[in-house]
């Protein structure tokens, strides 16, 4: 790592940037856009999360919030848990615990940063990594195997059975920093009785190992209100969901990565629910003026990605299929699987969780419940076509969402989908939709520049007759 | 008598597989030790550790894996894809790590695609990443029905008797492998790291008692030899499977001779064993959902280094090689974590990254040993 | 009526000329690291080869690699379309194109008017393109030209298995120290490479008539390879493969041009 990396704090920099930048809109827009002149390696992304209008402040106020959080946690006498992003954060509060959730992080960097997070993705291959495994873990985790973050003081994850690299990197971590580990591991299968019987167990043990590391009891009010709050913003989310399905679509193709960033980092909070909401307002909104959620309000295609977004490109991505008119609808990582999701179609309600506040027995199994089917938690751990596998969950979106066309992406370190993706793509052109398959990853722009992605998803567009 | 086992090792369908299929008997093949040959053994079939040897090139196996995975399933895939499976007559398959599990879809799609190479019996068994009271519950559970489709598909009944046969078999099997690693373990080492890596590689190929009778007498043949190597730098070799006599020959030929692995061809598959009495079933679950030393079982790399220790004193090792295939990064990350430690107690690693298959890259990896040979005798 | 198609690829610039659907002339060099320069240069090769100058052509369409940095041509269009319409063209049985460029390979199928149904491209890495060949005609120390022909003479090609460029190049190297004969060593990078794009092909399903395009269908020790892996017949199209994109290109300017009169 170069010399001047490792003169900051990585989490401070990370949410003094965002810290500015959602403060930047309580003056004036004209003076907010004016202060961007002098931000010139963060404008592009901070714009096009602020040009939102509410839900991007909304959603920037929430992230610095957590991220204060996460600075302050050992002052305010608080345990940190490093965590898969997949690790919903709400199960920690009752426990007292400050999640750092680590993918999400390590987006924010290559999100924000014009450069990326290559020193810190180089840093863990210097200490041991291999250098094909996963770049979502490798950015954020640099910075915190090199001392430049703060100090976890456990390790769970929630990738076991899901995906190995992502598991190795938290292994990885536990030994080299010397720290307890717990993990949840998803058997192959998900809804049988013996499945969720274990599920539930693992969750079980989880409770008792973070009561273990802080010395602290399961707090049953807290319980109580993560779940309530959780059932509520689900609604809301779903609710979004439903209106996508509307053509044209009048939800922005960002929100559904505002609405899975704020699950991620702040599901089951009030703070998740505000940004829902509002997101909710302005979807409702272009509905009633028969607006699309793009810009210009028209709509000329839809997409939806089949596993992760591509996120090291400043927020470009988007602003470029907003350009085209084109409604991004999601992908694998919106795929919570609440009871009420619209895609959650009839014969797939036994894939879903439900938020039962009766007592604490049936609140833990809730939040068993909602672990065990978080993104890539359900879709890709056992077989691609078993029941409520990747196949069925992709089928189950486009038949919900209607999209012209699907995208892949992933990172090279994804042994999980690269493994079946030729065959997923043969059953969606099977389908009708045309499906494109990127070599890209979507942390690291070093493997492929988003400039070279996008010229491939515009040439596929045009070709195969998307576009007129 | 090594060559018998340099030749089961170096063919793919080697004679015992032939003479079994003539007395029409049936073959089920299985790509990770996780899956216990026990069960199988005890349905009177005859368990075939899978192999990528002699794979050419990875055409057929690319059309459905994507590219960032390991070379040691496309191999398998691939020669199905060409028909060199075709002495099988089922499969199980099972979550040992991400590359190997995905060639589930990929070996069944291929499977509809040429119709006649690939067997008919095809099962997907789970298996948990750790060992509570509760996984393994479920472990027992998901062997049952691995007993059961068995059962179904092959119409011969598994009764406890049968199981209890197989356990002591196998576990004959593996006490006489550790006679062997005893042997290997001494100032004269009466036998080459590549043909004893034959003479393991065997035990997953061909019918154990057959193996375990031609074993005793090569055991009785080198524990009377006085011929054997000394004053040479010894080996233990660690990480991804190596199932290539050829490598391990390419690696000596520095001059070093190995001693011990912690491989999954190697010592993992035997050191420990099936208890031998209560419920023969559940004996087979625990053995196997008890077994640390693979990277899948997460947050055990203690255990795991502290067998590696434990290999390193045992033989005497003067140096470890921490090999991964690429696109391996449970063993690739964890062989950083091992040359931290051991070098820490001044045991010298060489770390390498690989491709599974032919000897392609013989060069890259003869100059790599070359060098670490002459460090440690410098 | 004269148009052009030009297409700039990451090794080479084609460009080709049509008068009323016949092929009045064309061009092929080596490109440089600047497209539009490497545009300029093959249209006035191919114009100075017909006794023409620019401002005679009615319609021109740029295409490949670098067709967005040519800013003198009429549209651009993606060379997958290209490379379509040209093997329809040539051959109107043709099913299925196989086009090895220099930096990438690409399967697609396309349907009776010459449209495509879908394609694949290769994965990012060099091997089972050009680029691949060579460097380890470099690596053999015989000339590009000189590879395919080699091949075809070998007696007993040897085994390279290795996916990678790098550690391919490396591996030739251990080959030839090793005492391994050229024409061996060259037929099994054919072969390895033709396992490369066969495997291409068949993910997205092979569909005859099947026929390759672009600068690597030259070389005849590649296409008898890519036969033999696909265990099929590979169809031999008329003219100089390597002009098909250009070729692809002119045919879809003079479309656009009966368009506009119509």
């Amino acid at each position: 790592m170069r010399k001047e990396y490792r003169e900051y704090h990585f989490d401070r920099m990370v949410q003094s940037i965002i810290h500015f930048a959602s403060l930047a809109y309580d003056g004036t827009p004209k003076e907010a856009f004016g202060m961007f002149r002098y931000a010139p390696r963060f404008r592009e992304a901070i714009e096009t999360i602020l040009k939102t209008g509410e839900p991007g402040v909304l959603l920037l106020k929430m992230i610095d919030k957590y991220l204060i959080e996460v600075l302050t946690a050992h002052e305010r006498g608080k345990k940190i848990a490093l965590c898969t992003f997949n690790f919903s954060p709400g199960v920690l509060k009752p426990l007292d615990v400050v999640p750092i959730c680590l993918e999400p992080v390590t987006t924010l960097g290559v999100m924000m940063w014009l450069r990326g997070l290559g020193e810190y993705l180089n840093y863990c291959c210097e200490i041991g990594f291999t250098e094909t495994s996963c770049s979502a873990q490798r950015g954020a985790l640099g910075a915190y195997l090199a001392g430049l973050g703060v100090k976890p003081d456990f390790v769970l994850c929630n990738s076991i059975g899901v995906c190995d690299t992502n598991a190795t990197a938290f292994n990885f971590a536990a030994e080299y920093l010397d720290l307890p580990f717990y993990q949840l591991n998803a058997p192959p299968l998900l809804t049988d009785e013996r499945s969720q019987k274990y599920h539930r167990q693992d969750f079980r043990g989880l409770i008792s190992f973070a009561e273990e590391q802080t010395g602290k009891k399961l707090d049953v009010d807290l319980l109580r209100e993560v779940i309530i709050e959780t059932d509520k913003q689900d609604m809301i989310m779903c609710e979004i969901e439903d209106l996508m399905r509307l053509v044209p679509s009048p939800v922005p193709g960002i929100f559904n990565v505002f609405m899975y960033s704020a699950k991620y980092i702040y599901g089951g909070s009030k703070e998740a629910t505000d940004v829902m909401a509002s997101m909710l307002e302005v979807a409702k909104r272009n509905a009633s003026e028969g607006r699309a959620g793009t810009t210009s309000g028209k709509e000329d295609a839809r997409a939806f990605a089949v596993y992760v977004d591509h996120y090291s490109a400043q927020l470009r991505p988007w602003s470029w299929l907003d350009s085209k008119n084109i409604s991004h609808l999601g992908c694998m990582m919106n795929g919570f699987w609440p009871v009420h999701a619209p895609y959650a179609e009839e014969n797939l309600k036994e894939g879903t969780y439900i938020m039962d506040s009766t007592n604490e027995d049936t609140m833990i199994d809730s939040l068993a419940d909602q672990m065990s089917r978080m993104p890539m938690v359900k879709q890709i751990r056992g077989p691609y076509d078993d029941p409520h596998q990747w196949l069925s969950d992709t089928m189950a979106s486009i038949r919900t969402y209607k999209p012209d066309f699907c995208m892949y992406t992933g990172t090279i370190g994804c042994r999980n989908t690269w493994g079946a993706i030729k065959i997923l793509a043969r059953d969606t052109e099977k389908m009708g939709i045309p499906t494109l398959i990127i070599f890209g990853d979507a942390f690291d722009h070093r493997i492929t520049s988003w400039e070279s992605m996008r010229d491939k998803i515009d040439e596929f567009l045009t070709v195969r007759g998307i576009l007129k | 008598m090594l060559n018998e086992f340099s030749e089961v090792a170096k063919t793919l369908s080697n004679r015992f597989i032939q003479q079994w299929k003539d007395d029409g008997k049936q073959v089920v093949g299985f790509m990770c030790s996780y899956v216990p040959e026990e069960i199988i053994c005890a349905a009177g079939l005859l368990p075939f550790r899978m192999r990528g040897i002699g794979a050419s090139s990875t055409s057929i196996a690319d059309t459905y894996f994507g590219p960032v995975i390991c070379s040691f399933p496309k191999c398998i895939l691939q020669l199905a894809g060409e028909g060199k499976y075709d002495f099988l007559d089922g499969i199980i398959l099972i979550p040992g790590c991400d590359s190997i599990r995905r060639i589930d879809e990929c070996w069944r799609k291929a499977a509809e695609e040429s119709h006649g190479k690939f067997p008919p019996f095809h099962l997907y068994y789970g298996v948990p990443h750790k060992l509570t009271d509760y996984s393994l519950e479920w472990f027992v559970a998901e062997t049952r029905k691995l007993v059961e489709s068995l059962e179904r598909h092959f119409g011969r009944k598994i009764t406890p008797e049968d199981l209890t046969h197989a356990i002591k078999i196998y576990n004959q099997g593996r006490i006489l492998l550790t006679r062997l690693d005893e042997l290997r373990a001494g100032e004269n080492v009466p036998i080459s790291g590549a043909d004893a890596t034959a003479v393991i590689i065997s035990a997953g190929v061909m019918p154990r008692d057959a193996y375990n009778r031609l074993l005793e007498e090569l055991l009785q043949k080198l524990s009377r030899s006085t011929n054997g190597m000394t004053g040479k730098k010894r080996l233990l070799l660690a990480g991804s499977i190596i199932d290539d006599i050829d490598l391990v020959r390419l690696i000596e030929a520095s001059g070093g001779i190995v001693v011990a692995d912690t491989l999954c061809f190697g010592s993992r598959s035997y050191v420990d064993l099936v208890e031998e009495d209560g419920d023969p079933l559940v004996a087979i679950a625990r053995r196997y959902l008890s077994h640390k030393l693979c990277p899948r079982m997460f947050g055990s790399y203690k255990e795991r280094l502290e067998f590696m220790k434990q290999r390193v004193r045992q033989a005497r090792v003067d140096a470890v090689i921490l090999q991964n295939i690429r696109f391996c990064d449970m063993h690739g990350s964890e062989n950083s974590l091992y040359e931290r430690d051991l070098e820490a107690m001044g045991i010298p690693c060489l770390k390498i990254e690989r491709e599974y298959g032919p000897l392609v890259e013989e060069g890259r990896i003869k100059m790599r040993v070359d060098a670490f040979m002459e460090s440690l005798n410098t | 009526m004269l148009v052009a198609g030009c297409d700039v690829g990451s090794l080479t610039a084609k460009a080709v000329i049509l008068s009323d659907g016949k092929i009045l002339s064309q061009a092929v060099r080596r490109a440089n690291s600047r497209p539009e320069e490497s545009a300029k240069e093959i249209m006035d090769l191919a114009l100075a080869d017909a006794g023409l100058a620019f401002s005679d052509l009615a319609y021109v369409i740029g295409t490949g690699y670098g067709r967005r940095q040519i800013s003198f041509v009429n549209e651009v269009v993606s060379e997958i379309v290209c490379h379509g319409k040209a093997a329809q063209w040539l051959n109107p049985s043709v099913r299925m194109v196989i086009d090895v460029g220099g930096q990438d390979a690409k399967a697609i199928l396309v349907d009776e008017n010459g449209s495509v149904v879908r394609y694949v491209y290769n994965d990012k890495c060099a091997s089972g393109t050009g680029r691949f060949l060579e460097i380890m005609a470099e690596a053999l120390e015989v000339p590009l030209g000189e590879l395919g022909e080699q091949a075809t003479i070998s007696q007993n090609p040897v085994s390279i298995s290795n996916q990678c460029t790098v550690f391919a190049e490396t591996e030739v190297v251990s080959l030839l120290n090793n005492g391994k004969a050229i024409p061996d060593i060259a037929s099994g990078l054919m072969r390895a490479m033709a396992h490369r794009i066969a495997a291409l092909a068949k993910s997205i399903g092979l569909e005859p008539e099947i026929a390759m395009s672009g600068g690597v269908a030259k070389n005849q020790g590649m296409f008898s390879a890519l036969e033999e892996v696909l265990g099929l017949k590979i169809m031999r199209l008329e003219g100089d493969p390597q002009i098909n994109g250009a070729l692809g290109a002119a045919l879809l300017a003079e479309e656009a041009m009966r368009k506009t009169v119509s």
